[in-house]
């Protein structure tokens, strides 16, 4: 069997007195999709966020790509690998060109390539006509697959998706959804916490349970 | 009293361009720009750190610089005072009655403003921008500076304020600064004495000059703001 992509082990984290997680451990393999699902509360959020080193877990270790790091502190070089989305995203407060231009720009990308990866990132996501628009002009939807552009053109070794059709209706959240599934089609190792019930059914997607502060793979 | 004269006379010194008058804006310009430029960079970096990391004490730090903003501009001139007169620490350097001294304290009073801005600016900010950054691979210095370029308007309301206040001061560059004609006499303590002399034209005119500058500080904030926003 193929070493995994992450190994997250003995996880252990509470806020005060709520234990989250109490020794949970799971691996993910590289290329494989999965749907993170669990009662409100359980803590796929801060799952997704000890991951991604946005939150300090108290215990735990995460091994990535054979490097081995404490849960409470990701080492910087693994922020490159792994890129977490909002439930509700954030962008920037300038074009939505500029916004999917950021992350590249942190990683030292020429100029004719910033510009060839975000002109396919903005096909990609059916955003094309929005390259110079400002973010407060975009519908819930479009911010979503703007997001989820900005994520996706980084090349992420793990993307970790927070909710992605949360907050959305009708064709916005069905335009999200088939992101999400190309995303998870392409051979992207996917983490998607989600209570969706149509991502939920998605057959390409394995599924992870969040329950008694443990973190288990589901075999059904 | 008859205000017209004083008035007119005000504007005829203004636009004859009086060497004198020029003079004084000059060195209230320059010394309290150059007192905002050396802070600013020390003070919203500092800022940004109190709202950010965790830290026993943090909640302690931030009270005292919040006190600090009510703090009597005369007793901080006055500390600044004995530090630098002859038998001070400081005064082998020779500071006490110049440009550099009314800089000193100028600092002093523009630091807290500065830091205390910054702190609410980034902690009113949402905390998903300085996430985001980092979660594009942002490094947390990059991550910082995009944090606060998020939001600038509220830091630079910061700036504009203590801009204000030390442009303003008076207590503080009359001490320390000793109100030397051509070289420590700016608009606030020319106004003080050219009002007790009773030459209320060059008062006028200075005081014209500060609440134009006021303004003109507040339009362009205003005008800045409305760009920000990419309407």
């Amino acid at each position: 069997m193929r070493a995994p992509l992450l190994r997250v082990a003995a996880l252990h984290m509470r806020f005060g007195a709520r234990v989250l997680f109490d020794g949970a451990g799971f691996d993910l393999q590289a290329g494989h999709g999965y749907v993170l699902s669990g009662a409100n509360g359980s803590g796929k959020t801060t799952l997704l966020r000890i991951i991604a080193g946005l939150e300090s877990a108290q215990q735990g270790t995460l091994h990535f790509r054979h490097q081995v790091a404490p849960a409470s502190r990701i080492p910087e070089p693994w922020r490159r690998e792994i890129v977490y989305v909002h439930q509700q995203p954030y962008l920037f407060h300038t074009t939505i060109e500029k916004n999917l231009e950021y992350g590249l720009l942190q990683r030292g990308i020429a100029a004719a390539e910033r510009r060839a990866r975000v002109s396919e990132a903005l096909r990609w996501a059916g955003l094309a006509d929005k390259r110079d628009v400002p973010p407060h002009k975009l519908s819930g939807g479009e911010a979503q697959r703007a997001a989820l552009a900005r994520a996706r053109l980084l090349g992420p070794a793990l993307l970790l998706l927070d909710e992605p059709t949360a907050n959305l209706d009708g064709q916005s959240r069905k335009q999200v959804l088939e992101l999400v599934t190309a995303l998870c089609i392409d051979d992207h190792t996917v983490v998607i916490a989600s209570h969706d019930p149509e991502i939920l059914r998605l057959a390409i997607l394995e599924r992870l349970v969040v329950a008694d502060r443990q973190i288990k793979l589901d075999e059904g | 009293m008859d205000l017209f004269e004083p008035t007119r006379q005000a504007f005829a010194l203004l636009f004859s361009g009086d060497a004198t008058l020029w003079g004084i804006i000059w060195i209230s310009m320059w010394v309290a720009l150059a007192a905002i430029a050396v802070t600013a960079p020390f003070a919203i970096a500092a800022g940004f750190l109190l709202a950010k990391l965790k830290f026993a004490g943090r909640r302690v730090i931030i009270v005292f610089i919040q006190a600090l903003l009510s703090f009597p501009t005369v007793v901080i001139a006055l500390v600044i005072y004995l530090l630098l007169s002859r038998r001070g620490p400081l005064g082998a350097f020779e500071l006490l009655f110049t440009p550099w001294a009314i800089m000193i304290g100028y600092i002093v009073i523009a630091l807290p403003i500065l830091i205390v801005f910054t702190v609410s600016a980034v902690q009113g900010g949402d905390p998903r921008i300085y996430e985001t950054a980092r979660c594009l691979g942002a490094k947390p210095a990059r991550a910082a500076l995009t944090t606060l370029w998020e939001v600038r308007f509220a830091v630079m309301a910061g700036i504009v304020n203590a801009f204000g206040r030390v442009v303003s001061e008076v207590g503080c560059a009359l001490l320390v600064g000793g109100n030397i004609a051509g070289l420590t006499r700016n608009i606030p303590t020319a106004i003080a004495l050219e009002t007790a002399k009773g030459e209320f034209a060059q008062g006028i005119a200075l005081g014209m000059v500060l609440v134009t500058l006021a303004i003109g500080v507040n339009v362009a904030l205003a005008w800045l703001q409305g760009r920000g926003g990419l309407e």
